[in-house]
């Protein structure tokens, strides 16, 4: 492939993934505030939440100090994100490969980035001996990332054609999304294994897009794996494997946001434009008429 | 197994029943409940129900829905429906679970990790339309197919096909009431995806947009308590009559002070009972009024309509009722200027007032609420009432209400109170946050049409009866009496059903009540026991 098209390309899914990540990221958090559906535990209640408990335990709860733990809660999550904590307790067959295969991509991401911020140093200039062994560790690293991601891609394909549990809830799409992740794992471990100096060569080419050097050769492989990869990325934020950024907002949104209305707040503000929206709900009971508000339907005097 | 049934499958042969359910299909119970012939038989549907309403998902009828007399008809609901599925996503409508409904709806990654949490699903020995996922899968095709724009093409390859027919809304509508939305599920759900919400929002949906809601929680229930006061149907004298009865009643029977004050006004605290409590168990307000005395609370109850009701059926089906009931019991509390709302032993209650409605009541409206089990914590601990832990010195151990303990943290404070008060106080497993609900949840301890009785029992109950058995089970025979405390009137019911069905009590010697009870029932100054060994 001429190495001027895999720039172009790069750039244009690269673009796709970032518009449509933040897009959707941002259509989720500009959604209207919820009333409280909190799930215990919560771990950010000081003192409580090894047994679940939260503020209302407390006597006169309003009276006292609300005492919150920002490091129970990032500890929770890195335990979640790192080893799918709830998933090795409570779904262990399939954590064995949904380890493997989310641990694999992980170890890749690191890659990747230490392999993005080699080549941009590199680029400003900076010849330095740490930077060259960098080069030497990212190529096995991301080696067992392919291995480990692999593994657990066709372990997890595996369990979803066999096990009748999965089976009937498995989409024609999820298991797409599996055989295409598959296929950048083994196209990168071919790469790896085929290429003298896999990440030299990865290198330049996130160099050519830095520069937008159309002069950039790759070969077939690599090729392949690249733009595989790439199109991987442009491709996961339409899906729900955006599910890691759903998770930051099912939990610190949904499950743990315990706080209260306080009078003359930021919430109370948005709740009240809330309550003006009309409702066009039409069961009889409701009585909305689509101009009638929240507050005049939910103050109506009713069925006297 | 039977066979599977597939998401799919909902929408497909109408009039057939999708997935008959029978006792003979659930998990086995310990010893003496084992043998399915000395259990009571399934109520059989009349042929004139079978022939006027939908029972075609399970062969139960919980709704007792009319079937249409004709497809235009049927079309018409379709219609309806369709418009619901599209108001739920909208934020005029539906701003209040808008942002979680969303993440529910998109980020499944249907591991089936939820199934096993779910008590419906595992005892039903597994049957595919109870797992938590059948319900909101449903719920995410149609949306994805019907609603999302080129939804025709794409949702195939997405989702998986579905019909959007009568059968299919039918069928959907009872099984939205085969969840007990005690979001077990939702705790062990890796993405943080909620099923229980999805029944929460379906149910709503059936109800603000179609009209269909279950007559108990409806009609005899917002409704009846907007109307009349209570959704018992008492209105201010009658309650204010039994309130009194009950008062002289207890003073007899304790030689305590039992004076119910009401409408006090500058009172520290509003007490707000589940009425259900002053008809079916007149020792647990009796109880409380007992307890605040002799602490010298300065407290009351309202005798304005509603505000004598901490039910608020809402919470279970339908938002806007929701509403109605929570401002009509903050009106109360701010004309009586109280210092705080204390939440009876009512755990939907609790999770109405306290969580629920916090965020719709702005402004003056803003009233503190606690819970009883904190006040009670606070007033055991405090040295104002003399205790004698022997008089309690038989087996307790506790239910916990999933809207008071999963759902609001209030964990520890119950618990304090009975390893003091009950020296022979042993933990059901799992329990606390981890609890299984009593299988009376989302209002079905209320529910008794047709056969859905024995389903809710004998199915829904199931896992807690286990339960309930294991913690007993160093002493299993009639001889010891043993105390089930559940701090809640809708478990309480939903126990009592479950204990009755099964002789429980002449079986194994279990009985149930509330905590307040225990507290009375140890109380020094208190010399007759309070607790009586039979089943009210
Ligand atoms: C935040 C922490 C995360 C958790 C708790 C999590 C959890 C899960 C679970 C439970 C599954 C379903 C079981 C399975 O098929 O393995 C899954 C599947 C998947 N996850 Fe994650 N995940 C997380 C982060 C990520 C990240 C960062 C990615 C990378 C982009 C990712 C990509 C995938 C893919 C591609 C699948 C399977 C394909 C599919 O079912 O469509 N996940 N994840
Ligand atoms: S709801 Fe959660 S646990 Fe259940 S299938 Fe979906 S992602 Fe998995
Ligand atoms: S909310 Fe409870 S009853 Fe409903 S599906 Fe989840 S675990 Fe089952």
């Amino acid at each position: 492939m001429p190495g001027s098209l895999l720039v172009v390309i790069a750039y244009i899914l690269l673009a796709v993934f970032l518009v449509v990540f933040v897009y959707r990221t941002y259509s989720i958090a500009k959604l209207p505030v919820h009333l409280r559906w909190e799930l215990a535990p919560i771990p950010h209640e000081k003192g409580k939440s090894h047994y679940g408990g939260s503020y209302f335990e407390e006597f006169e709860w309003w009276t006292k100090p609300r005492e919150k733990s920002l490091v129970n809660e990032a500890t929770y999550m890195f335990q979640e994100i790192l080893f799918l904590k709830s998933l090795w307790e409570h779904n262990r067959k399939l954590w064995w490969f949904s380890f493997p295969f989310h641990f694999g991509m992980y170890v890749l991401i690191a890659a990747g980035g230490l392999l993005v911020i080699g080549t941009v140093l590199s680029l400003l200039g900076v010849t330095d001996s740490a930077l060259a062994g960098l080069g030497v560790v990212v190529g096995p690293v991301a080696a067992v990332g392919f291995v480990l991601g692999g593994i657990g891609a066709i372990g997890l394909l595996f369990k979803r054609m066999t096990d009748a549990r999965l089976k009937a809830f498995t989409t024609p799409m999820g298991l797409f999304n599996l055989v295409l992740l598959l296929a950048v794992f083994a196209t990168g471990i071919y790469s790896f294994l085929a290429l003298d100096g896999f990440a030299d060569n990865v290198s330049e080419f996130v160099g050519a897009v830095f520069t937008a050097n159309t002069a950039l050769a790759t070969s077939g492989v690599l090729a392949t794996h690249l733009v595989l990869a790439l199109v991987f990325m442009a491709y996961l934020p339409f899906t729900q494997m955006m599910h890691f950024m759903a998770k930051y907002f099912t939990y610190h949104q949904v499950r743990w946001n315990d706080t209260p209305l306080q009078v003359g707040g930021k919430m109370e503000q948005e709740v009240q434009k809330l309550l003006q929206q009309p409702m066009t709900w039409s069961a009889p009971h409701i009585n909305a008429d689509g101009k009638k508000n929240w507050v005049d339907i939910a103050t109506a005097e009713v069925g006297k | 197994m039977s066979a599977t049934i597939r998401v799919e499958d909902i929408g497909k042969r109408k009039g057939e029943v999708l997935s008959p359910i029978g006792v003979e299909d659930l998990e086995p119970l310990p010893p003496p409940y084992d043998k399915i012939e000395e259990q009571p038989v399934w109520k059989e549907l009349s042929d004139d129900v079978k022939g006027r309403t939908v029972w075609t998902l399970d062969g139960i009828s919980a709704l007792s829905l009319p079937q249409p007399t004709n497809e235009a008809e049927e079309k018409e609901y379709v219609d309806k429906f369709l418009a619901g599925l599209k108001k739920l996503l909208e934020s005029e409508n539906n701003w209040t679970f808008l942002q979680p409904l969303t993440l529910s709806l998109e980020y499944c990654v249907r591991c089936q990790t939820c199934n096993d949490a779910c008590p419906t699903f595992t005892e039903s020995g597994g049957k595919d339309i109870y797992r938590p996922t059948y319900r909101s899968e449903v719920w995410r095709r149609l949306v994805n197919k019907y609603v999302k724009p080129g939804g025709k093409i794409f949702s195939k390859f997405s989702d998986g096909d579905i019909d959007l027919n009568w059968t299919t809304i039918s069928r959907l509508y009872e099984l939205c009431y085969r969840c007990t939305m005690c979001r077990r599920c939702a705790q062990s759900c890796p993405i943080g995806v909620d099923n229980g919400l999805i029944t929460h929002e379906l149910r709503k949906l059936f109800s603000q947009e179609l009209g269909w809601a279950p007559r108990e929680l409806h009609e005899k229930g917002t409704v009846q308590h907007l109307q009349v006061g209570s959704s018992t149907g008492m209105n201010t004298e009658v309650v204010k009559d039994n309130i009194e009865f009950i008062d002289e009643d207890m003073q007899d029977v304790t030689g305590m002070d039992a004076t119910t004050p009401w409408d006090e006004q500058d009172a520290d605290m509003l007490l707000i009972h589940n009425a259900g409590e002053i008809l079916a168990w007149p020792e647990n307000p009796g109880a409380f009024a007992i307890i605040l005395n002799a602490a010298g609370v300065k407290w009351t109850l309202a005798s304005d309509e509603v505000a004598y009701d901490g039910v608020n059926y809402g919470l279970f089906y339908d938002d806007i009722q929701l509403a109605r009931i929570a401002l009509k019991h903050t009106a109360t509390a701010k004309k009586l200027n109280v210092n705080k709302i204390v939440m009876g032993e009512c755990g939907h209650q609790h999770k109405a007032m306290m969580t629920i409605s916090d965020r719709i009541l702005t402004g003056d409206m803003v009233v503190h609420k606690e819970s009883a089990m904190t006040l009670l914590e606070e007033i055991v601990f405090s040295g104002k009432i003399k205790f004698d832990p022997s008089k309690n010195d038989f087996p307790v151990t506790m239910h916990d209400p999933c809207n008071i303990v999963r759902n609001l943290g209030i964990v520890e404070p119950q618990r304090r109170i009975l390893r003091y008060l009950c020296p022979q106080f042993r933990e059901m497993t799992p329990h606390g946050i981890d609890n299984y609900c009593c299988g009376g949840g989302s209002g079905f301890a209320v529910m008794s049409p047709n056969n859905f009785a024995d389903w809710r029992i004998s199915l829904g109950g199931r896992k807690k009866f286990r339960q309930i058995l294991d913690a007993f089970a160093d002493q299993p025979g009639p001889e010891v009496k043993k105390y089930v405390c559940a701090p809640c009137s809708n478990c309480k019911g939903q126990i009592r059903d479950t204990l009755n069905y099964y002789g429980a009590l002449e079986k194994s010697g279990i009985t149930y009540g509330g905590l307040v009870e225990l507290i009375v029932n140890a109380m020094v100054d208190v010399k007759q026991p309070f607790i009586e060994w039979e089943m009210h």
